[in-house]
């Protein structure tokens, strides 16, 4: 017993000589250093959703551009990578890792609205900014947290949602609208706002049909919006249930036009379809202010490729770097005496940015932190890849 | 072979004071680490519960049943539609998790008792937690569906408000302990016996007149609980209860803990949980990795070391046996 | 504003009611087909060695993904590529059972359970490793002009799946009710003790028996990927369904595998038309606690339970 108290007494003061102060509060230049700015990058690196990392790989290559470049008044960026796997829990350890452990200066990323909402309880209490460069879940920014230190730098679902809607009932004479969508969060915040678009236009919608994730048949489906003969149909699906959605439409002669999100883009679906007839009269939202490997995409895809060089540039490549210039272009007004609230207020100040990848000019101000609220919509043309502003009118 | 030497320095008795001093020791864990790793050691005990339900099911009763997602699921909603809808203090929401689950474990056990065994219990089981997800996801008025259901901002436990990691650790810890102790001594009663006894061998078990049908029941009901109380605490370890949290892949990872922690092991749940909340951490880059190390570990585990990482704590001393393990 | 077209009456009659059931049932059996399948490789090693591998689903990823590989990679055409494909798996199979399976026999079910899914990881981690962050099509090799008889269509899909699964199933019964070595197999499947007797080499049956399990399943991610798309996990929803269609037909029944696979298939398309396409997902699933509830044998099968 002896032998065990005195064990325990050593214990106890060495313990206590080991109490770091860990209370210590975030301050408002933690994360950065003469020489660095820490930026803790999430996303989806692992998992059935790795192939929405894309878009912070391509986030990613445009620091180490800046970096290259000389970086920002003296400092570059440390990149801290954290993988989400777009598990709940997976992302919570990640954010806790990134805010706790590595002491970033800021967040910038997330693929995973379901991940960035169960994560915004972490983050949002401490006042870290935070970009979020391709969730669509709007409630993740809006409306605008206590601390205000949240934005969105690519369009949310209101956005995306209304330019489907949009589209769809610029085809003149459309009345009638069907639905096919998954039942995830991510599904209603494309469907949603597209909806009450649809209907603040007059537009009804006639049938609502579901297909989920990982099934590979959608005959029921199509068969059932075929009986209803809508004038169009809004597909809120991924990628690879949107190909076998278009691939049982034109088996079953379902012949109205299509209109799906930006989780798809049209040269992959293509190549998957193997079938130009398949596609004709399938449209998707194209954020872009170009084609995907268009001449205005080149200098940006350039970056990727140089980082990356075995990465293979899709729809999802480009989009997160949009809200890197907005967010690079602040840090360097905020000048050499860096601090994070310096930061939000120069991000606040961002007006109509036109940063030459996505269609929308961001603009972000202390009251509304939904940066981005156009997007572009491409379809086939002439059996060509095209950018649309509304039914047959280009961009 | 241990040392005579070694046999006299480790005893059970000794061993059962470290085991009460442990948990006093740990009190000073929240002062010395940040709040990630802070959120980490919250998890782990969150899933040490989850891996002690899940082992009376597999390790002691030795039944294929797979249903400790759906337990867990349905804790974690049950505590989080009170505190929301019902306004519950947390302490009753984890007394009402506890229960609704031992009820889940009842209707699991009803599949056992009509006489399904192993495979098919193991799919049957499988379907029940699937079936349950589906009810999260859709029942959206309720459960909010796939957006998840966000537990209130402010909730108190004993007047204690949880706000951060550090009172959560303190209830979390409070709770494991009580859980664990209490399943200890359960399992070391009669009643352990009789569970142990049927996954032995059923007839014989029945032939010395033992009731196996309530032992069957009573150890379903009690995982069914335990995971229901670990339910209740990871809805607030993770402040929004998502349907994706308790599927297939999930139900996976906690057979893997039981299996490298030690089947039929209390001390084998706990380090199989440490294991597995821990070593992900450390797997984050590339695509695939984690399933990799988990299939080979795994793998690696049942060819080498089938008893789990618990058998090499016997290694040191036999009085670190439970009696309770499978032989 | 002019009335929007109403639903034309056309929608009512018998004829066209019937076409649509006819299209739902087509489709069905295709996917039924594949349903039969997986649940009939599941069943063969589960009859030789009373283990369900569950990482089978994964298998059949793999096999899927040799073909690509040699296909893509190695330009060999697509025939000999399956060939090829399918004999792999066969001796993987042979691998497993000899290194994973043999090693733990004397322990519990658990064990095994945990096993296969295990390995069935290590293919999955693998195969997503190796190929990153990208889904794969695969080259489209059922294409043809489809069929129509009156309003239904008939696709390459769902004729050449159809077609293949029949002839599979066809030299499988073949061989299994007609050939010596069925006549071994039947007899090793009613006694393993019986047959050791008789001199059967009851360990490399058991070896056997999971590569001819692993290469079905094989044939199945084979006949899966160009309808589908090639992801690492392709394997995890038809898995669930050859278990529903296992358990449907009769847990351990070849015969009712099969039936519960092509059943299978036939339910999720009508209750995903005719009563709401959000249970089309979980269709398998309450097949299985129906079955559970109403008759625990399945269709065809043995009364498989304790009773104390």
């Amino acid at each position: 017993m002896k032998f065990v108290l005195n064990k325990l007494s050593i214990g106890v003061v060495f313990l206590s000589a080991l109490t770091v102060v860990s209370g210590v509060q975030a301050s408002d230049t933690t994360g950065l250093t003469d020489t660095t700015i820490k930026v803790g990058v999430m996303g989806p690196f692992t998992g059935n959703a790795s192939s929405y990392s894309k878009t912070q790989i391509g986030l990613m290559a445009y620091f180490k551009h800046i970096n290259d470049q000389g970086g920002i008044h003296g400092r570059k960026f440390e990149i801290f990578p954290e993988d989400t796997a777009c598990a709940p829990a997976k992302g919570i350890a990640a954010a806790k890792k990134l805010v706790h452990q590595d002491k970033v200066f800021y967040l910038h990323g997330n693929s995973c609205s379901a991940v960035a909402m169960a994560v915004k309880p972490t983050v949002s209490p401490t006042g870290i900014p935070w970009i979020i460069a391709h969730a669509v879940n709007p409630k993740i920014s809006m409306p605008v947290n206590e601390k205000k230190s949240i934005y969105h730098g690519v369009p949310a679902g209101p956005a995306y949602g209304s330019t489907m809607g949009e589209f769809v009932m610029s085809k003149p004479g459309t009345k009638r609208i069907a639905m096919i969508t998954h039942t995830n969060d991510w599904a209603k915040a494309y469907c949603s706002p597209a909806i009450e678009v649809i209907k603040a236009k007059g537009g009804q919608i006639i049938e609502e049909q579901t297909l989920e994730r990982g099934q590979t048949d959608a005959t029921a489906q199509v068969l059932k919006l075929k009986q209803a003969k809508p004038d169009f149909i809004l597909g809120c699906l991924y990628e690879a249930e949107t190909v076998i959605f278009l691939r049982d439409a034109k088996k079953y002669g379902l012949k109205s036009p299509v209109m799906g999100t930006a989780g798809t883009d049209l040269e992959n679906t293509l190549e998957r379809l193997g079938d130009k007839d398949a596609v004709k009269d399938y449209y998707v939202l194209h954020a872009f202010v170009d084609k995907v490997n268009g001449p205005k995409m080149k200098k940006w895809n350039d970056i990727i490729l140089k980082y990356n060089p075995k990465e293979t540039i899709t729809g999802f490549s480009a989009v997160s770097m949009a809200s890197g210039v907005a967010a690079v272009k602040a840090l360097k007004a905020a000048g050499r005496n860096l601090t994070r609230s310096k930061f939000i207020a120069e991000l606040d100040k961002i007006r109509g940015l036109k940063t030459g990848i996505l269609a929308c000019d961001i603009t972000w101000t202390a009251s509304d932190r939904h940066g981005c609220k156009k997007s572009a919509v491409a379809g086939f043309v002439d059996g060509n890849p095209t950018v649309l502003s509304a039914w047959g009118k280009a961009w | 072979m241990a040392k005579v030497k070694e046999q006299n320095l480790i005893t059970r008795e000794r061993l059962r004071w470290v085991y009460y001093f442990l948990p006093i020791l740990a009190l000073v864990i929240p002062f010395i680490v940040n709040e990630y790793i802070l959120w980490i050691v919250n998890a782990i005990l969150v899933y040490t519960l989850v891996t002690l339900g899940f082992n009376i099911i597999i390790g002691n009763l030795g039944q294929l049943a797979f249903a400790n997602t759906a337990f867990f699921g349905i804790g974690a909603y049950t505590a989080a539609i009170l505190m929301v809808y019902g306004n519950m203090p947390y302490i009753l929401a984890i007394f009402m998790s506890a229960i609704v689950g031992g009820i889940a474990g009842f209707l699991a056990s009803v599949a056992a008792l009509r006489g399904i065994r192993l495979y098919y219990l193991a799919i049957i089981t499988l379907a029940f937690g699937e079936l349950m997800r589906w009810v999260y996801l859709h029942g959206d008025t309720v459960t909010k569906g796939s957006d998840g259901l966000k537990i209130p901002e402010e909730i108190y436990f004993l007047g204690l408000s949880l706000d951060s990691e550090v009172p959560k650790f303190f209830v979390f810890l409070l709770l494991t302990v009580l859980v664990v102790k209490v399943t200890s001594n359960l399992m070391r009663s009669k009643i352990g016996r009789a569970i142990v006894s049927i996954r032995e061998n059923e007839a014989t078990t029945a032939s010395l007149g033992i009731h196996t049908a309530k032992y069957i029941i009573l150890a379903f009901v009690w995982s069914g609980a335990i995971v229901g109380i670990a339910g209740a605490m990871f809805a607030v370890l993770t402040e929004r209860v998502l349907p994706e949290a308790f599927g297939l892949t999930e139900v996976i990872i906690h057979f893997g803990m039981v299996l490298i922690g030690g089947t039929g092991s209390i001390v084998g749940s706990v380090i199989g949980a440490i294991t597995l909340t821990t070593l992900p951490e450390y797997f984050r880059q590339f695509p695939g990795m984690d399933e990799l190390f988990f299939g080979i570990i795994i793998v690696l585990i049942l060819l080498f070391l089938p008893k789990g990482l618990v058998s090499l704590l016997w290694r040191i001393s036999p009085a670190f046996k439970e009696r309770y393990y499978r032989d | 504003m002019g009335g929007g077209r109403k639903v034309v009456c056309q929608a009512f009659t018998t004829g066209y009611i019937m076409e649509i059931f006819l299209q739902l049932t087509l489709s069905g059996l295709s996917q039924g087909a594949i349903f039969a399948l997986i649940a009939l490789s599941l069943t063969v090693v589960y009859r030789a060695t009373t283990i369900v591998n569950f990482g089978h689903g994964d298998f059949v990823m793999a096999g899927a993904f040799f073909v690509y590989v040699l296909v893509i990679y190695a330009g060999l055409p697509y025939l000999l590529s399956s060939v090829l494909a399918i004999l792999i798996m066969f001796v993987m199979g042979l691998g497993v059972s000899r290194g994973f399976i043999d090693p733990i026999k004397s322990g519990p079910h658990i064990g095994f359970a945990m096993m296969s899914i295990s390995l069935g990881y290590v293919l999955r981690g693998g195969a997503r490793f190796l190929w990153g962050r990208e889904v794969f099509p695969m080259p489209r090799i059922f294409d043809m002009e489809p069929i129509f008889i009156g309003e239904l269509v008939i696709t390459g899909d769902v004729f050449f799946v159809s077609l293949i699964v029949a002839i599979l199933l066809s030299v499988f019964f073949f061989i299994f009710y007609r050939t010596k070595i069925g006549i071994v197999i039947q007899a090793v499947y009613q006694s393993e003790r019986g047959a050791t007797l008789i001199g059967v080499n009851v360990r490399a049956f058991h070896q056997s028996m999971w590569g001819v399990g692993l290469a079905m399943g094989a044939m199945a991610g084979i006949l899966i990927a160009p309808i589908s798309l090639l992801h690492p996990d392709l394997g995890a929803t038809f898995l669930i369904r050859g278990f529903a269609a296992m358990t449907l037909g009769g847990f351990g029944s070849l015969s009712g595998a099969v039936v519960g696979g092509l059943l299978l298939g036939f339910a999720e398309q009508i209750f995903g038309f005719y009563i709401s396409s959000t249970l089309q997902d979980i269709t398998a699933y309450l097949i299985i606690l129906a079955v559970l509830i109403i008759r625990p044998a399945g269709l065809f099968g043995r009364t498989i339970t304790v009773r104390v």
